[in-house]
């Protein structure tokens, strides 16, 4: 964070700060600057999935808010969604059913702090980085449980549960897919992972050796399934559940969720960009001229195109077939991967 | 096990098909019109609103009594040269669209228009007047009509009974109601509103 301590030190009075203020200031700005992106990408991603949705069925989405391609439809949703009535079901667990989204809304946002967006511009630069963003994205887990629990309705209830057994379940290969990576680069540090990858395509880990290969698309797909998102959104079934777990929900409570949909999804992507896509190192060397934050967020953007794209395509699987895909084959393959990179990484003599 | 690898690559390579036949979608035209500034296409004999011409309606009352659902009311008073319609008015809660009145018009004062987007506030504002009460009544006899100033003579109807009925031509403008299936495939093209 030197840039940004040397910008608040270049602002004139503040240049003699103490070091528990400018850590103070500093963590203060990061928490706002990400919940700002979380919001915003929130505006943006629900739009976006709109138009694609329409798009890839031949139609065009939302066309009227706003002149150009209901560019506002998020932002009037947005609006109308926080001027709804806060109801609290007269039987449900008050406390857990009110603490809920927060808890939910928490475990997304905490993720966001390790995310490196440029050299040096991380808001945490934790050693365990990439341990920590899958640490604390599993209290979500206990978030959307309290909420099935605490909304005394059934619906809720199988959703709460489903989601709960599938990102427990989904959290397995969605770790395991990373390790070869940590492997090539001997740190759990994001900016470490990311600096690694420097230098063009073909020093990204996706197409480091074969095995990452496979591990990149066996991370997006429990990416997916962490997200509950696209063919694995059975906590969220609306043809079988009301809507799941947020069933109950209304007004400001129901956008935290939503809000924590979307910032997972981008974080999900972000995090594919980072540990498998070369962050923010453009894929040819002489594109190094953009702004590393934008080719980092530009690649985020595109990888959340490409979940979209799965989501409006593949029906729906059962409960049973998404935990076949979970236990028997995305465990067994990120396992093979990880001993597969360790051995290519041997006889290639990378090993470090 | 081969049972498993072979579901596996089942899997990957249909969703692959699925995600390549969506993705084409982008690059087509969507099919979507933005409705109120766009419109489709209709046919010709779209069934729209019905509208009937009061300068060439005689008041037969042909329509009324084909209607299978009763929905024109038509009034008039007096008798002969002095008949007066007084209302002409189609209620549209009732109307079936079934094209009888305008194919059974003789003179093709009753058509489908390509109107169909009326929406109202009340049912009862689905029952349309075609006669302003303001403007009186209307003389249905064809001659006092013309004294009236109230017949309009269509350029269209001119050659239509012509052709036709070359031989019951004097009968025909004698007793208009008599003939009244003779007109009906030149109706939809003489009169559109």
């Amino acid at each position: 964070m030197q840039v940004l301590t040397d910008l608040i030190r270049s602002i004139p009075g503040l240049g003699d700060m103490s070091e528990l203020a400018m850590h103070i200031t500093i963590s203060a700005i990061m928490a706002t600057l990400m919940f700002i992106v979380m919001a915003l990408c929130a505006l943006i991603f629900t739009w976006m999935e709109r138009k694609v949705a329409g798009f890839l069925q031949s139609r065009y989405g939302p066309m009227r808010t706003g002149r150009w391609h209901g560019w506002a439809q998020a932002v009037a949703d947005m609006l109308k969604i926080l001027g709804k009535e806060d109801i609290i079901p007269r039987d449900a667990d008050r406390a857990m059913f009110v603490f809920a989204p927060i808890l939910v809304l928490l475990g997304s946002l905490l993720a966001w702090a390790a995310i490196p967006w440029a050299p040096g511009f991380v808001a945490a630069d934790l050693d365990l980085g990439l341990f920590y963003i899958f640490a604390v994205s599993s209290l979500a887990i206990i978030g959307i449980l309290m909420a099935g629990w605490g909304s005394n309705n059934k619906w809720a209830l199988y959703g709460a549960a489903r989601g709960a057994a599938q990102m427990v379940s989904y959290e397995i290969p969605l770790a395991l897919a990373t390790i070869p990576v940590v492997m090539y680069t001997g740190s759990l540090n994001t900016q470490d992972i990311v600096i690694a990858q420097q230098g063009g395509m073909l020093n990204w880990f996706v197409l480091r050796d074969p095995f990452l290969f496979v591990a990149f698309w066996m991370y997006f797909i429990a990416g997916i399934a962490e997200t509950n998102r696209g063919p694995f959104d059975m906590p969220e079934t609306e043809s079988e559940l009301v809507a799941g777990y947020h069933t109950e929900y209304t007004g400001m409570r129901f956008a935290f969720f939503f809000l924590a949909e979307y910032a997972n999804l981008f974080l999900i992507a972000l995090i594919a960009v980072m540990v498998f896509l070369g962050g923010w190192w453009a894929p040819i060397p002489f594109m190094d001229f953009l702004p590393p934050a934008l080719t980092f967020i530009i690649k985020g953007v595109l990888m959340v195109f490409l979940n979209m794209w799965i989501r409006w395509t593949l029906p729906r699987v059962r409960v049973d077939q998404l935990m076949h895909l979970c236990w028997k084959v995305m465990i067994p393959v990120t396992l093979i991967c990880v001993v597969g990179s360790g051995i290519w990484m041997m006889v290639s003599g990378q090993a470090g | 096990m081969a049972q498993y690898f072979q579901s596996i690559y089942n899997a990957v390579s249909t969703a692959l098909v699925g995600m390549s036949i969506t993705i084409k979608h982008i690059y087509r035209k969507p099919v979507t019109l933005q409705y109120p500034d766009e419109r489709q296409a209709l046919p010709d004999r779209f069934r729209g609103f019905v509208h009937n011409d009061m300068a060439k309606c005689d008041s037969c009352n042909i329509c009324a009594k084909l209607c299978p659902v009763d929905c024109i009311y038509i009034e008039s008073e007096g008798k002969g040269k002095e008949r007066m319609m007084t209302r002409y008015a189609i209620d549209y809660n009732k109307c079936i669209w079934c094209s009888m009145c305008t194919e059974n018009c003789h003179t093709g004062s009753i058509t489908m228009s390509h109107d169909y987007d009326h929406s109202v506030y009340d049912r009862r504002s689905l029952v349309y007047e075609f006669m302003d009460p303001r403007e009186g009544t209307i003389p249905c006899h064809r001659a006092t009509r013309v004294d009236t100033g109230w017949w309009v003579e269509p350029k269209e109807d001119k050659p239509k009974p012509k052709p036709k009925p070359e031989v019951e031509a004097p009968a025909a403008e004698a007793a208009p109601p008599v003939e009244p299936v003779v007109d009906e495939p030149t109706d939809d093209k003489g009169e559109d509103k």
